[in-house]
């Protein structure tokens, strides 16, 4: 894991990509390059000193070669909402890679990657360092409505996609997990299977109930509300789904995570 | 050249900057940010005897001004403490303070008791004060019992004794005075302030414990008035926190009375702060033509 760093490089680009989701593009080459797919930063919001904490961001994309990193926010907060407003040359103030990332190992011969809504933002890296490795990816990804998709031409360039919408506005009409299901069931064998997920937490419920049944490994991506972002302020707690009473019953979502076994940890809400 | 050598009792720091406990981990978790040795004492999350699993989520809350928390003094107990936090700490080349605390009285002793056997060790910070936590309230409010533990421990050791004390009281000079009669060498000064945050969709609190304590710049003046307070009643130093982010926050507290002070909150979202925090520190005095960083302690009127 490469140490944590904090930068100030200036925006290359703010673009909006899908309704209230912005991509975000900086320059910083150790990033670009030591950053691994899971991984997020913390972004102290510029010009908003009231704005105390720093917000955390999934990386969304790297590219080693010209030293640029991107990330991907939905503007609905005080703090997203300000830096939806910045532009080319600003400086943000910003720290990382933090936390563990996606675990992957040679014996991995098919991905299937579910994404809600913004929950696609850390699958473009995983994309990327599963297809330098060769492993086939199946990815299911659901917003409300077809407003919300981004990258769909990427993703369907690269893996094998396929797109629910609530609405039935693009793709399946319903819930992106119905897809899993459907997809878990014509499968005869799952070893060697896993599945990543990220998005909602009612939709990360389901995925673990689904990772349960089959069985099939399945790892999270999860999203919690940090003040710091590596360890410092214990805020990030998770209940452990066995925990030692009295000892440990929590992990942290920062320093643990944010990447956790989805059968290891109590998905509230 | 700027001195910028303090004097805590027997305790001497290269510079006044410290951390506060429970905002720098136990200093690893910043040492890929910061230079360790750059700041003037260390003040690690508190331990207790027994390991703790700290409060249920949510446990913080970003407020306007501030954060509040209930963390709970998670923690790997005393004998994981000494085998998995130790080690790391030893080889830094400042002051480390261990802060304790106990969920009876003679907690505070038990610690101290077992890590006098420890190397590597300045000092020890009593938390008499954490908010969120069910008997650390009666410690740091009532004076008799503060007292009786800091006498206690006092008995168990030569090394400094910091007794940190809560807002949350109607006189903290009392309190002050009891632990300096009970041998405390300083006192650090404040703790959180109770708080409370509402979620009025779900109409619950924001904490799963209800209150917690209230930390970050929105406290600063309330500090302010608590560190001037300790400082003219005490005879013993007084260790400045509460909302403390820039040189000039510090500044404030030491021309108030403070000898040295401890960065917190902003450990958190600034996490190179303490050094941030001591080169303006080194600005100031020479831009004032002031050698001795102490004689700005309390340079009030």
């Amino acid at each position: 894991m490469s140490e944590k760093k904090l930068f100030q490089p200036r925006v290359a680009e703010v673009r909006k990509v899908a309704h209230d989701i912005y991509l975000l593009q900086f320059h910083q080459p150790f990033l670009s390059r030591n950053a691994r797919a899971g991984q997020f930063i913390e972004i102290k919001t510029p010009f908003r000193p009231d704005i105390l904490w720093r917000r955390p961001f999934s990386i969304h994309n790297v590219n080693p070669d010209d030293g640029d990193v991107e990330i991907l926010f939905h503007a609905v907060g005080r703090g997203t909402k300000a830096l939806a407003h910045l532009g080319p040359g600003d400086t943000i103030d910003i720290l990382g890679p933090l936390g563990n990332g996606f675990h992957y190992d040679d014996e991995l011969r098919e991905a299937v990657l579910v994404a809600g809504g913004l929950g696609v933002a850390p699958f473009r890296l995983l994309q990327r360092e599963l297809a330098r490795r060769g492993v086939p990816m199946t990815m299911f990804y659901g917003v409300s409505d077809e407003d919300q998709f981004c990258g769909v031409d990427f993703f369907d360039a690269h893996v094998n996609l396929k797109l629910s919408t609530v609405d039935g506005s693009r793709g399946y009409k319903g819930v992106v997990t119905d897809l899993l299901v459907e997809y878990l069931d014509a499968c005869d064998d799952l070893a060697h299977k896993a599945v990543y997920v990220c998005g909602p937490t009612p939709m990360l419920r389901r995925v673990q109930e689904i990772a349960r049944q089959y069985p099939v490994p399945a790892q999270v991506s999860l999203e919690t509300i940090m003040a710091c972002g590596f360890g410092a302020c214990v805020g990030c707690a998770v209940p452990m789904t066995h925990p030692q009473p009295g000892v440990k019953e929590y992990y942290l979502t920062c320093k643990d995570g944010p990447v956790f076994n989805i059968e290891e940890i109590v998905i509230n809400g | 050249m700027v001195d910028l050598c303090v004097q805590i009792g027997p305790l001497r720091l290269k510079n006044p900057v410290m951390t506060a406990s429970g905002t720098f981990g136990y200093a690893e978790e910043f040492k890929d940010i910061v230079d360790l040795n750059e700041i003037g004492g260390i003040v690690t999350k508190t331990v207790t005897p027994n390991p703790r699993p700290g409060n249920p989520p949510r446990r913080i809350v970003e407020l306007p001004g501030g954060m509040l928390n209930s963390i709970g003094l998670p923690n790997v107990g005393l004998e994981n403490f000494i085998r998995e936090k130790m080690p790391f700490l030893q080889t830094l080349r400042t002051e480390v303070v261990i802060n304790v605390a106990g969920t009876t009285e003679d907690g505070f002793a038990e610690c101290v008791s077992r890590l006098e056997d420890v190397d590597g060790i300045s000092a020890y910070e009593l938390n008499f004060s954490c908010p969120n936590v069910n008997h650390g309230t009666s410690y740091s409010t009532d004076p008799n019992i503060a007292e009786r533990i800091t006498a206690a421990v006092r008995r168990l050791t030569r090394r400094p004794l910091i007794a940190k004390l809560t807002p949350n009281v109607t006189s903290i000079s009392e309190i002050g005075l009891a632990v300096q009669n009970g041998g405390a060498d300083a006192v650090s000064a404040i703790n959180t302030v109770v708080g409370m945050a509402v979620d009025i969709a779900a109409r619950k609190p924001k904490l799963a414990t209800i209150t917690g304590g209230y930390s970050g710049p929105a406290v600063k003046p309330i500090a302010l008035a608590k560190v001037y307070e300790l400082a003219r009643n005490l005879s013993i130093p007084v260790i400045a926190i509460g909302g403390i982010a820039t040189a000039e926050d510090a500044l404030e507290f030491m021309i108030a009375g403070a000898t040295a002070f401890q960065v917190g909150t902003a450990n958190f979202y600034q996490p190179d702060a303490t050094i941030k925090i001591k080169k303006g520190l080194e600005s100031y005095c020479k831009e004032h033509n002031i050698s001795r960083v102490i004689e700005l302690v309390g340079a009030l009127p």
